[in-house]
């Protein structure tokens, strides 16, 4: 059948994805420390098409488009204060370490508490990890002093969900500094993101008309060709 | 289809937590010794992505709250000049027992002297371990001391008990101005002894008025975009049921 209806239908389907993105940067567009993701796609299964009596070659045509990446934007973004003694932001680059039952993860929501034992642990209940990678004891006055808390930084950083992220520790270029009595806000950018959505509904849209062009063309290929009243 | 939905759905319910909890927040700007509510949110699961994406693309799954306790920082304290109002300054809870039996604390101290001559607070828990104030001394003749001392006509006829526990986060509240502990945060142990009380004084809520008005605008912003990308996905699959005319 006509090539034209399954590579417009990729390119719906793709947008659907790119939609699906964009509604997880919305919801947590006031996630501390989430990190806004971008969908790259690009053309899938190229053929090279040749003229079929004389053999030259006309070029190359995509049989299809795919998402071939969904890219996180690690910068880091502006900290508000909050005044709270336990919850901390990272200036500049790196992540905070956390124990947790799959290994250390990292994070950037700083947003923590203390345990029965004094110790500092997130909202989920995981131990953070300080500078010689043990947990931080709190103070008497319950406060921690923000230079005990570790910053890692990591190459090839990926999303985990729960605020976590995975990746492999690399201690080249200086990592940011912690401070207390503020978080970092949220890396969804929502006017960015509106205007993303759009775009894609539109080309979604866009996708439907090429779907109808073609269905409007093979239906006059069944029902007008040898046909010999004509119009 | 779209899972973009229930994504941004998972969001506006979490939002609506956030929402909640101000509102409790500002409901309670007048109550003596109110601790305001920390609401801190986390992505979900990243899942790969449905058809027409290459292996290994992930798209996140929307947004929780998280509820992180409570904001223990010290309320302003306001001159009352009666008697028996104790304001704690520093870290630290009265233990109370509650009318049901149950072992809590409070930073309430707005205490009255009940039927029996005991000191209770406001909602009617007594103090642990009680205090006896005799019979034909008035509220005048009570004094406290910053260390919690009660003398009763220049007799000591109790101490008010201050205590803490190792994570305030952890204590579960109960209304009333209450806090039970929990396993999360352990039990009851006796304060700094940094911390004071004040006698003629209450501690008033800490909530922040400002920052409370900010976070409910902030809140109904992103509730209003996530609800913006629901729309956009209908609309989207309106789209899609039109391909066949």
């Amino acid at each position: 059948m006509d090539r034209g209806l399954y590579i417009a239908a990729s390119g719906m389907l793709a947008e659907q994805i790119r939609q699906d993105q964009i509604a997880n940067d919305l919801a947590n567009a006031s996630t501390p420390g989430y990190k806004g993701d971008r969908t790259a796609q690009a053309t899938f299964g190229d053929l090279l098409l040749a003229n079929s009596a004389t053999g030259a070659v006309v070029g190359r045509q995509s049989t299809a488009v795919q998402v071939a990446e969904i890219r996180t934007d690690f910068r880091p973004t502006a900290a508000r204060d909050t005044g709270e003694p336990l919850d901390f932001a990272i200036t500049g680059e790196g992540f905070f370490s956390v124990q947790t039952p799959q290994g250390v993860r990292y994070t950037r929501n700083g947003q923590f508490s203390l345990d029965t034992n004094g110790q500092l642990i997130t909202a989920q209940g995981h131990l953070v990890l300080g500078t010689g990678g043990r947990p931080i004891a709190a103070g008497a006055d319950g406060k921690v002093d923000p230079r005990l808390i570790g910053v890692t930084l990591l190459t090839n950083p990926r999303k985990e969900g729960d605020s976590l992220v995975t990746g492999t520790p690399a201690g080249a270029a200086p990592a940011g500094t912690v401070r207390s009595g503020a978080l970092e806000g949220s890396g969804a950018d929502p006017a960015r993101s509106m205007v993303d959505m759009i775009a894609s509904m539109r080309a979604f849209e866009a996708g439907q008309k090429v779907i109808q062009a073609i269905d409007e063309t093979l239906g006059q290929a069944v029902s007008k060709v040898g046909s010999v009243s004509g119009g | 289809m779209l899972s973009g939905l229930n994504t941004a759905a998972a969001g506006m319910a979490a939002q609506q937590q956030r929402m909640d909890a101000v509102a409790n927040d500002l409901a309670n700007a007048n109550t003596t010794g109110y601790k305001h509510q920390r609401v801190g949110f986390r992505d979900l699961v990243y899942e790969q992505s449905g058809r027409s994406s290459a292996q290994g693309v992930r798209t996140g799954s929307g947004a929780a709250a998280v509820d992180a306790g409570r904001a223990f920082a010290q309320g302003s304290l306001q001159r009352t000049d009666r008697p028996l109002d104790v304001a704690i300054q520093g870290e630290g809870f009265l233990r109370v027992r509650l009318p049901d039996g149950r072992d809590a604390l409070t930073r309430d101290g707005g205490l009255h002297i009940d039927g029996a001559g005991n000191l209770t607070t406001a909602s009617g828990a007594l103090m642990q371990p009680a205090i006896k104030i005799p019979d034909g001394i008035g509220e005048d003749g009570v004094t406290v001391g910053q260390d919690g001392t009660v003398l009763a006509g220049g007799r000591r006829v109790g101490r008010l008990d201050i205590v803490t526990v190792r994570s305030v986060q952890g204590l579960v509240s109960t209304g009333d101005n209450a806090f039970v502990t929990s396993a999360a945060s352990g039990p009851a142990v006796a304060a700094p002894r940094a911390t004071m009380l004040t006698q003629g004084a209450l501690e008033a809520s800490n909530t922040d008025m400002s920052e409370a008005m900010v976070s409910m605008i902030e809140s109904q912003r992103a509730y209003q975009l996530a609800s913006k990308a629901i729309s956009t996905a209908d609309e989207m699959m309106g789209i899609a049921n039109q391909v066949k005319r």
